[in-house]
Formats: structure tokens, C-alpha cells, sequence
């Protein structure tokens, strides 16, 4: 025994924070570039969040200052809603504290861990605290400077101060200090993942100031909030054996069937009936001693031969469906594991009405060309939005997409991957989003080399449960369902930008073209004559009957279509 | 001993020249306009696939691949018209002899252009990477465009410089030196009474040295480089070396950041390779801190272990490990006497500060280790 004790000695139970602590990289704080957006993205989607909540336009400023090598204290500001003193420590400092984690709810954040993560990244990098400065608009502003206690998993405020508020301010303004983080304009850092959000939420207005001061600015370019999300009951073919026996734990119905009736979707009585029926057959195919027997029972019952199976065991059958029936009857907090397993079985024999998907939230086509349109500036613009699905039986999903094409575009491919809105930035190559963009044949739809197209594709993947690859929830997991979804949507889009650039939209791209060019003459003229002494106006008269001799032999070429065929073959 | 050598290259500021090429530039792309061509620039690619070291110059130079930026092309436009743009601001400066910082040229020529809701340049990392290509288009440093880099390292020892309307001796202007301005192409060298440059990493040596009046005391020129020497700094050393035939000895700490900034002086660099003919100095040589300074003045309780993992552990190589062995592996380095200082820090898994020499004393590096050491010539090439 005094091993046992001595062994155990050093044994302490593991707080959530302390869990985090040793585990950061499973919530994003992994790499120099990436813990700093990590940081950003979730001070950003709480202010989002928060905005779309109160029904307000989101105004969301970031500014990244460079304190030292590596360090950097990153503010964000919003014009949200704000949080009531009492619930500072709740927000900033209390992990799993969230009211979105038991919920079935799209949601923008992690397993609520999302903000308090990041007070505790700042706290254990840089071992200060995270400076709050909020009001909801009364006569008070508070500050606080928020900690976070590891053993506890409590947040704590360790100074606080009261501030009038005059002129009725209202918002949330949080500072954090960090160190082991870098700030770089790359394709994983904030500028990035920002312009990506400013995309996909075309209501917001987001600011960012660099660390060199810079400022830039995404504009909104739409006044219309989107509607919360709201919550969803599970559907009974998404669900595994630990969510029911968790649920019954919790549920304040008094029987197994009223619980299962009110707190899923698509169970009503006539479905418990059925469920009593498979469940009883379960149990009966389960007791067959000769696995080809039992093999082929199981087949017939999938194929809802449920009746014919109980009818072979005659009076044996009356007896197990009066015992599932007493399962039924009793208080769903005495639901074994094993029962729980059982329902969840027969749940996959069972035909429900597919799940309800009011719940779900796209941005919404319009949105998205407005979005694609007030940040990329492209020539051509489409979005498909496809009606809601389910994925794994249960699990309704959605997907939408957005294709911007030319314009001010890079010639090169670029895919922007989303998870309900948030822009996912890492694992760019394990994404179903990048496998069914990549699946596409292209060339079908006039675009010759895809890696040289100045052709931005943007993907949502919208769910209650998106199926990540992993902890760091980055790239999307390769359902067959979510694949043909997305390969349906672009192919959708990608038929369009090939009527565009089969010539109907050509004219007028033609027309934007020359425009583009004789915008820049002045400058060029003048800038022309001062290097070389010729008349401002002799030098914009030549380039503009330069562009005038391009585009006549443009125009001409298009009334003739079989000379368009041979430059484009050539 | 060393001694000032005969003079190489001669004094060379023309704005002339910087004129006569931007109006070229000009009258050629008029010229196309005029025949009904669709005009463009060409400008040399950027990045490291369009570098190589020129073994007979032992410079890191920039290859031949061009980029073609038409006109009439939509997604060129706009940088050509912002090309031409600041091609005529610098014909402006220049032609009235004006100077102007990158931030300060980027917002003379930000406007929006009439007509329109866009601006000629949106910010300064649009017009930046114009002036770069203008830099390698035209082949002129921007400094010679009046368009000044930043300004970091000072100078001190008895030499006298006309900086416009001023004429001073940098040994004659306190303990602090004469600062390096961003641009050192119009300054001229009235008067040189040194024999040597010495080009240190560190201020606080640079200090040190200056109060043990080591400048005056071995006829030395002190070019403290704070850290990665500046562009203003390394064509400072070019021309002295050049133009007044002074010895370059680089002076810094023993680790590869050292050993990298040696490599700046001498080769060029990869971001600025067009201009290595201009700012690289391959003449100039090492004096310290090696590896054997460590054994032969006692060093060893004074270093410090290099950072990282060592290329033979799991993991490895990384950090400054991992720097060594690149550097061992650049073509300027590939010189036994090199290729022994980077094995060695490796297989002891450390580097030394040039301040360590405080441990004999602080006169030490002033009276004794600098003064042998070069006097003896033990020099790294």
C-alpha cells in the first residue's frame, strides 16, 4: 500500500486550464504565425458573434503593435454590444464555460474554450493579463485586467477601474500582450485571415493597423445583419451511443419515450412504436447462436422486414417487446449504456424524415457577390448556394460557393475555405474543399490552366457538427457527401464563367478593358512628358489612339467568330 | 603592415548620368507609342532563382531574367503607369538636387486619379518594390535617385568629409562619431589619414575601441555597423575601398549572425544583388572572432552555446546550427581556413561575443588583440 500512496503522491487531478496549458497546440497555439492569428480569430469572432446577436452592424478594429522581438500586444476593438461586469470573468476567464458548447448550434467558435484560450495564451506567454475595457452603453465604462487561475479554471480580475461614460459609448475593447508570435503578411497571418472574414461576413467593417502602422481597411458593402443561428435537436441518425446516454442524464422529461420524442427531431409516437419494434428484433436477431443466421436477419431487417422477423418468433417476440416497452416507460435517467447503445442501432434501421436545417446559416449568394465584389474586385462574379443535405445519415450540412473571376485578380488560383463563415486557413491540402476544387475538369469550362487563371473559388462548408480532420480544425474531412456537394455547386458556378467567357460577356469585359487602360493615360502622359520634354497632350493623344487601333481589331475579330476560334486555339 | 592601397575606382556621382537614362527611358517608350507598339518595361526578376555568385568578380550578382510589364495589358497597367510616375519624380529630385525619404515619395505621388475612385498608389508597399524596379531597370542605386534608405552606423577616425556645404573631420566630433546618412553618394573624402577601415558589428565595441584611442593610436578608420550593416553603410565601405584604397577588416562577433554580416559586406546580398557591383566590398577581410581566438587567448570560460538542435541529434540541424551549415555551404566560404572556423563551431556547439574580450581586460581588444592580430596579418580572407 505505501507504494500506492507514494506513487500517487505526485498524482493531481488536471485542471481544464491546466489541460490547455499542456495541450495549446489542440486549439491553434501552435507555430509563430499561426498562435497570432489564432489570437486575432477569436477576439474577432466573439465580436462578430456578439454583433450579430444584438442585431447590431458589426465595427471591428485590430491593431497589432510590435513590442519587441516576437512580442506583440494585439487590440480588439468592437461596437458591440458589450459585457455586463459580472459576466467579465465568466467570458474571458473560465474554460468549457461557454453556451454554445451542449447546444446543437452552427456555430462560429470552438468547444467554447475560443476567448479564455486566448486571455490564457496571452497570460502564459507573455505572464500578463488581458486588458477589457467594455460598456453596454450606460453611464459606466469598466476596465478590467482579466487573469486566468490554472488550478481553479476561474478567471480573476486583478485590477479594475470605473469609468464615466458620456457620450453613451458601447463596445468591447480587449488588449492582449504576447510573445512567441510573429507578425507576417503571408497567407497564414492575420492580414489574410482578416480580408478572408471581411469576404465571407460582407456586413462587417474591419480595420487592421500593422505593426508598421499601416492601416487598412475592409469595408462592409452590405447593411443587412444575418440572423443568429438558431438551435437545432439532434437528429436520431446523427447521434452516437454517448450523446443519447448523456442527454438522458440531463433531460427533464420523466419516461425514455418522452425524452426521446421532445428532445430529438423527427421522433414522434408513431416512431417509438417502430423504434420498440427494432429494438425488441435487435435483441432477439442478437441471441441466434449461427452467424450466417443472425448475418442475414440483420440484412432483412434493414430492408424494414421488421414485422415478418417478429412474427418467426411467435410468442418470444410478444415477450421482448413488452420488456423494450417497460425500457420505454422508465425514467431516462436510469437508461443504461447499454440501452442507449441499443437505440442507437436501431435508430440506423429506422427511415426519419430527413433533419430540419432552419438551423443552418449561409451567407447567402447574394452576399457572397458582394462580398467577393467589395474586396477582390473582380470582373466576373457568381455564387451558388445549395439547398441543405445531410451527411452520415443525420447530419444536415450545407455548402456554398463563390467564384470571382479577372478583374483586378492575380493570375493565379486561389481557394478560400470556410467552416460555417470562419475562415480556415491551415491544412490547405488535406481539405475536401481542395480535393473537390482540384477534381474539377476545368478545361470544360474554358479555364485552360487552372494554377495560372486569375480565378478566386471561395467554399463554405456550413453544419452543426463539421467533420474537421482534426483537433486543430483546419481542413475538412472527406464525407462523400459534403465531396459531391461542393464538386455540384462549383460545377454549377464554373458552367456560368464559361457562358461569360464564351463570348456573351465578352463585349462588355472588352469595354471594362479599355476603360481600365484609359484611365491610367493622364498619369502616364504627364508623368511621359516630364521625362521627356514632348507635350503633355501630343503624349496622351498617341496612347489613346493606341488603345482605339487594340480594341477596333478586338471588336472586328468578334463579329467574326471562326478568327476568335483560331487565336484562341493558337 | 597595412597600408592604403592605390585608388580603383574614382569618384562617380553624376547626376547627369541618372537623368540621361531616366530621359531614355522616357523617349523609348514614346517612341513605341508613336509607331502604334504596344510599349513596355523590362525589368529583372527578383528572387533568388535569378541570382548566382560571379566567381571571377566573388559577388553575388543578379541573372538576366527579365520581366516584360506591357502596356496594353490590364494586369500591367497600373504598375507601369506607377513605374512612370516615380521615374519622373526622381527626374524632378534630382534635376533640383533635392533628396527625398521612400515614405515621402510614396505620398508626393499618391492621388487619386481624376475620374475615378482609385488612387495612383494605395500604399507605400506599392511604390516601394516601383523604386526597386527602377533600381534594377535603369541599373542606378536609389541613392543616386535621391531616394534615401535608412540610416543606421556611424564613423570615426581622422578623416575628412564634404557632405555639401560642410567639411569635417569624423575624428573631430566627440565620441559619438559622424552618423552614416541614408545616402553617401554626393559625400566626397577631402583629407584620409588612416591606413585601414575597421568595420565593427557592435556599437558598445565601437565605443570601446574609440576610447581606448585605438583610431588614433594604429591609424584606423572605425565603421561601426550596428548590426547588419545598412545600405549606406556598405557603399560607405565600397567607396572607401574603392575610390581611397582602404583596407576593409570586418570585425565581428564569433556566430553565424557575425559571420552572415562579414558575408554582406563581401559578397552582397540576395535581396540587393543588383546591386552588389556597387555595394559589395570582396576585398575586405576577417579579423575576428574565430574559433581559435578562443584557445589562444584562453576564451573558453567566456562563450556561449549556440541555440538550437546540432545536425547529429534528433531533430537537428536547427537555429544556429542550422545557419553554420548553411554557410558553410556558400561558395565565398568554400576556403579551408573558413570551412575549419565553421567546423569547429559546430563541434563545440558554441559561439563568442566580441565583448568576451572584456574578460582579459577592458584595453585588451584595443592594446593586444587587435594590434597583434593585425600587425601578423591573421587575417580570414
Amino acid at each position: 500500500m505505501a507504494k500506492a500512496k507514494e506513487l500517487f503522491k505526485e498524482f493531481k487531478i488536471q485542471s481544464v486550464s491546466e489541460f490547455f496549458r499542456r495541450n495549446a497546440a489542440m486549439l491553434g497555439y501552435t507555430g509563430k504565425i499561426r498562435s497570432l492569428t489564432t489570437v486575432v480569430h477569436e477576439a474577432v469572432t466573439n465580436s462578430l458573434d456578439a454583433c450579430e446577436e444584438a442585431g447590431i452592424l458589426p465595427y471591428v478594429r485590430v491593431e497589432i503593435e510590435e513590442l519587441g522581438k516576437e512580442h506583440y500586444k494585439i487590440i480588439v476593438e468592437d461596437n458591440g454590444p458589450g459585457i455586463p461586469e459580472k459576466f467579465i470573468t465568466h467570458v474571458f476567464g473560465k474554460m468549457l464555460a461557454g453556451t454554445k458548447a451542449h447546444r446543437n448550434i452552427q456555430s462560429r467558435g470552438q468547444q467554447g474554450i475560443g476567448i479564455s484560450g486566448a486571455v490564457m495564451f496571452a497570460q502564459i506567454t507573455s505572464g500578463k493579463a488581458t486588458r477589457v475595457i467594455t460598456s453596454t452603453g450606460g453611464d459606466e465604462i469598466i476596465e478590467a485586467w482579466v487573469k486566468i487561475d490554472v488550478e481553479k479554471n476561474e478567471g480573476k480580475i486583478v485590477k479594475k477601474i470605473k469609468h464615466p461614460n458620456p457620450t453613451g459609448w458601447r463596445g468591447t475593447r480587449i488588449e492582449l500582450e504576447v510573445k512567441n508570435v510573429k507578425y507576417v503578411r503571408s497567407k497564414q497571418g492575420v492580414f489574410w485571415y482578416l480580408k478572408l472574414t471581411a469576404i465571407a461576413n460582407p456586413h462587417a467593417h474591419i480595420e487592421l493597423i500593422e505593426p508598421d502602422g499601416k492601416l487598412i481597411v475592409f469595408p462592409r458593402s452590405s447593411e443587412e445583419v444575418p440572423k443568429p443561428p438558431v438551435e437545432m435537436k439532434p437528429h436520431p441518425r446523427g447521434v452516437m451511443t454517448d450523446d443519447v446516454y448523456r442527454m438522458a442524464k440531463r433531460t427533464r422529461k420523466n419516461t425514455v419515450k418522452r425524452f426521446l420524442i421532445s428532445e430529438f427531431s423527427r421522433i414522434s409516437d408513431r416512431k417509438i412504436d417502430e423504434l420498440i419494434k427494432y429494438i425488441a428484433a435487435i435483441r432477439l436477431i442478437n441471441r441466434e447462436e449461427d452467424k450466417r443466421i443472425k448475418d442475414e436477419l440483420f440484412e432483412r431487417l434493414a430492408k424494414g422486414e421488421v414485422d415478418l422477423i417478429l412474427r418467426s418468433y411467435g410468442r418470444r417476440a410478444k415477450k421482448v417487446i413488452r420488456e423494450v416497452q417497460k425500457l420505454m416507460d422508465k425514467p431516462p435517467e436510469k437508461l443504461t449504456w447499454h440501452e442507449a447503445e441499443e437505440i442507437v442501432e436501431a435508430f440506423k434501421y429506422i427511415k426519419f424524415l430527413a433533419p430540419p436545417t432552419h438551423g443552418l446559416r449561409p451567407i447567402g449568394e447574394e452576399n457572397i457577390v458582394k462580398g467577393l465584389t467589395g474586396i477582390l474586385k473582380p470582373e466576373f462574379v457568381t455564387a451558388v448556394t445549395r439547398p441543405p443535405k445531410v451527411y452520415r445519415g443525420g447530419i444536415p450540412f450545407q455548402v456554398e460557393i463563390g467564384l470571382a473571376y479577372g478583374g483586378e485578380l492575380e493570375s493565379s488560383f486561389n481557394l478560400l475555405r470556410y467552416a460555417n463563415r470562419v475562415p480556415l486557413l491551415f491544412d490547405a491540402g488535406a481539405c475536401v474543399t481542395t480535393t473537390a476544387a482540384r477534381s474539377i475538369d476545368w478545361k470544360r469550362y474554358k479555364v485552360e490552366d487552372l494554377d495560372r487563371a486569375p480565378l478566386t473559388l471561395l467554399i463554405n462548408v456550413i453544419s452543426v457538427h463539421v467533420p474537421y480532420t482534426s483537433t486543430g480544425k483546419q481542413s475538412i474531412a472527406n464525407e462523400d457527401e459534403i465531396y459531391e456537394e461542393i464538386r455540384l455547386a462549383i460545377m454549377e458556378a464554373a458552367r456560368r464563367l464559361q457562358t461569360y467567357l464564351s463570348g456573351k460577356h465578352r463585349k462588355l469585359y472588352q469595354v471594362k478593358r479599355k476603360k481600365t487602360l484609359q484611365k491610367y493615360v493622364p498619369e502616364i502622359a504627364r508623368a511621359l512628358s516630364i521625362l521627356t520634354g514632348e507635350p503633355e497632350e501630343k503624349v496622351k493623344e498617341y496612347f489613346i489612339s493606341l488603345i482605339e487601333r487594340k480594341f477596333e481589331t478586338v471588336e472586328e475579330a468578334l463579329e467574326q467568330p471562326a478568327e476568335v476560334e483560331a487565336d484562341a486555339e493558337a | 603592415m597595412l597600408k592604403r592601397e592605390m585608388p580603383k575606382e574614382r569618384f562617380a556621382y553624376d547626376p547627369q548620368k541618372v537623368l540621361r537614362k531616366l530621359e531614355e527611358l522616357g523617349k523609348e517608350i514614346l517612341e513605341e507609342v508613336r509607331q502604334g507598339k504596344n510599349p513596355y518595361l523590362d525589368i529583372p526578376t527578383r528572387g533568388l532563382n535569378n541570382v548566382y555568385f560571379d566567381e571571377v568578380k566573388r559577388v553575388i550578382r543578379m541573372g538576366n531574367k527579365l520581366s516584360r510589364r506591357y502596356f496594353l495589358n490590364v494586369a500591367h497597367a497600373r504598375k507601369f503607369m506607377q513605374t512612370l510616375l516615380i521615374a519622373a519624380y526622381v527626374k524632378r529630385l534630382v534635376s533640383e538636387g533635392k533628396h527625398a525619404s521612400l515614405r515621402e515619395a510614396y505620398y508626393a505621388n499618391k492621388h487619386t486619379i481624376p475620374g475615378t475612385k482609385e488612387n495612383t498608389f494605395e500604399d507605400q508597399s506599392e511604390s516601394d518594390p516601383v523604386i526597386e524596379d527602377l533600381e534594377r531597370m535603369l541599373g542606378v542605386l536609389r541613392e543616386e535617385m535621391h531616394l534615401t534608405a535608412d540610416r543606421r552606423g556611424y564613423v570615426y577616425g581622422d578623416i575628412t568629409i564634404r557632405d555639401g556645404e560642410d567639411e569635417f573631420n569624423t575624428s573631430k566630433l566627440g565620441m559619438g562619431g559622424w552618423a552614416v546618412p541614408g545616402t553617401v553618394e554626393h559625400i566626397q573624402f577631402v583629407d584620409i589619414n588612416v591606413d585601414y577601415a575597421l568595420v565593427v558589428e557592435t556599437a558598445a565595441m565601437a565605443d570601446r575601441l574609440i576610447e581606448e584611442k585605438f583610431p588614433k593610436k594604429e591609424r584606423a578608420l572605425i565603421i561601426a555597423t550596428q548590426g547588419q550593416a545598412s545600405r549606406g553603410v556598405r557603399r560607405l565601405i565600397h567607396r572607401l575601398h574603392y575610390e581611397e584604397g582602404l583596407p576593409i577588416i570586418v570585425f565581428t562577433d564569433g556566430d553565424p549572425y557575425g559571420w552572415y554580416i562579414y558575408s554582406t559586406i563581401k559578397q552582397g546580398s540576395i535581396n540587393l544583388a543588383y546591386l552588389s557591383e556597387k555595394l559589395a566590398t570582396p576585398e575586405a577581410k576577417f579579423v575576428g572572432m574565430t574559433m581559435d581566438d578562443i584557445k589562444k587567448y584562453g576564451l573558453e570560460n567566456v562563450t556561449e552555446k549556440l541555440k538550437g538542435i546540432p545536425p547529429n541529434k534528433k531533430g537537428g540541424p536547427t537555429g544556429d546550427y542550422k545557419r553554420i551549415i548553411e554557410e558553410m555551404n556558400y561558395p565565398w566560404f568554400q576556403t579551408k581556413e573558413w570551412q575549419r572556423q565553421l567546423k569547429l563551431a559546430l563541434q563545440w556547439g558554441v559561439r563568442i561575443e566580441q565583448q568576451a574580450l572584456a574578460n582579459k581586460s577592458l584595453e585588451f581588444v584595443a592594446k593586444k588583440y587587435l594590434p597583434e592580430k593585425i600587425a601578423n596579418e591573421e587575417l580570414l580572407p
